[in-house]
């Protein structure tokens, strides 16, 4: 099998990389993680709409800090998976597909579009910040949609290259 | 690095692993569905058996919500382990080649042997973590689990993998 560019083995390595260490601190720093969360919140009580009642607002805090730890929960998974799926697919490319710019072509959207995880990262990071609604639609709109539909274009697009019958020699 | 861009198959033993790996997950996936009754079973007899390690008191209703909690936890370190193992087997697969592609002889042998020893260890924590909690307790087993299991075998991967992506990053640098 053919390697892929270097800078595509990269992205590949550093989800999976990244992808572990997030399962890691998930389980190990629950609860600093929590307390930190539990912070943001109370650091932005106008993006929360805290109201000063402490049973409105800790239903408030503990529903932020639920969506938080999803976002980690997702970016472990799927940084392990997506940084699968960039290796194989990316030396499914240099194997299989025929012309240098077509497999360039393929490499980009593979490359840029796998690292979609991050979206999760950016997901927990702005529920705090922004609040639950305005964090969770800057995350999907600006990068789980964008990457997401990358990676979407570079597998289509290795589909569409072996099912022409462009084959590498 | 070969000449021509292609990967190195990395050392027969390790692919073997990798392979072994991920077919305990496909038979843990596939006995979760045909034994579960028998499995849910034999963890609430042994629970049933050790009172005081769950804290049964012997009033059903309290008792009963003990059970359930604990079976869910053992079902869970079952499904854990079935994803874990499947995941990390791939895992391996795709770092070992890495390093063996592009990683120099004496470092890349200790970074394979991190890669696969991490990434075979790590989800058998969740098997064990299952057969402790019927005799330890949820809490304490997974503590166990933790210690024996996923602390050193998941240091081991996690070192490794960044390990890996420096090495993968001063190559790219050079370039």
């Amino acid at each position: 099998m053919k390697r892929p560019p270097l800078a595509v083995v990269f992205v590949a390595v550093l989800l999976l990389a990244l992808g572990e260490t997030a399962g890691a601190a998930m389980s190990q720093l629950r609860a600093p993680l929590q307390r930190w969360a539990g912070a943001r919140v109370d650091a932005n009580p106008a993006a929360h709409g805290l109201a000063g009642s402490a049973e409105y607002d800790d239903e408030i805090r503990a529903r932020t800090i639920f969506l938080t730890e999803a976002g980690l929960s997702f970016f472990h998974t799927h940084a392990e998976g997506l940084g699968l799926i960039v290796f194989f697919a990316s030396t499914l490319v240099a194997s299989a597909v025929g012309g240098r710019r077509t497999r360039g072509a393929l490499y980009l959207p593979l490359g840029v579009g796998g690292l979609f995880p991050l979206g999760y990262l950016v997901y927990s990071a702005a529920v705090l910040e922004l609040g639950r609604d305005a964090g969770v639609e800057l995350a999907e709109r600006w990068v789980l949609t964008a990457l997401g539909s990358l990676a979407i274009v570079g597998l289509l697009g290795l589909a569409t290259a072996l099912a022409a019958g462009r084959w590498r020699a | 690095m070969t000449a021509d861009g292609a990967w190195r198959l990395p050392p027969r033993g390790v692919l073997l692993v990798a392979v072994l790996l991920i077919a305990c997950a496909e038979i843990g996936g596939a006995s979760m569905v045909r034994f579960k009754p028998e499995l849910a079973r034999w963890a609430r007899d042994a629970m049933l058996a050790r009172p005081a390690v769950h804290g049964l008191v012997g009033v059903r209703d309290v008792d009963e919500r003990i059970l359930d909690e604990a079976l869910v936890k053992f079902d869970a370190g079952l499904r854990l382990f079935h994803l874990h193992a499947e995941g990390m087997g791939l895992v391996i697969l795709a770092t070992t080649s890495v390093a063996t592609t592009l990683a120099g002889r004496g470092a890349g042998r200790l970074l394979i042997a991190l890669l696969t020893a991490g990434g075979a260890g790590y989800p058998l924590g969740y098997l064990l973590w299952s057969a402790l909690i019927p005799y330890r307790g949820i809490e304490e087993g997974k503590t166990i689990a933790e210690w024996v299991v996923w602390i050193p075998f998941g240091g081991a991967t996690i070192l490794a993998l960044w390990w890996l992506a420096g090495l993968v990053a001063v190559r790219l640098a050079r370039r």
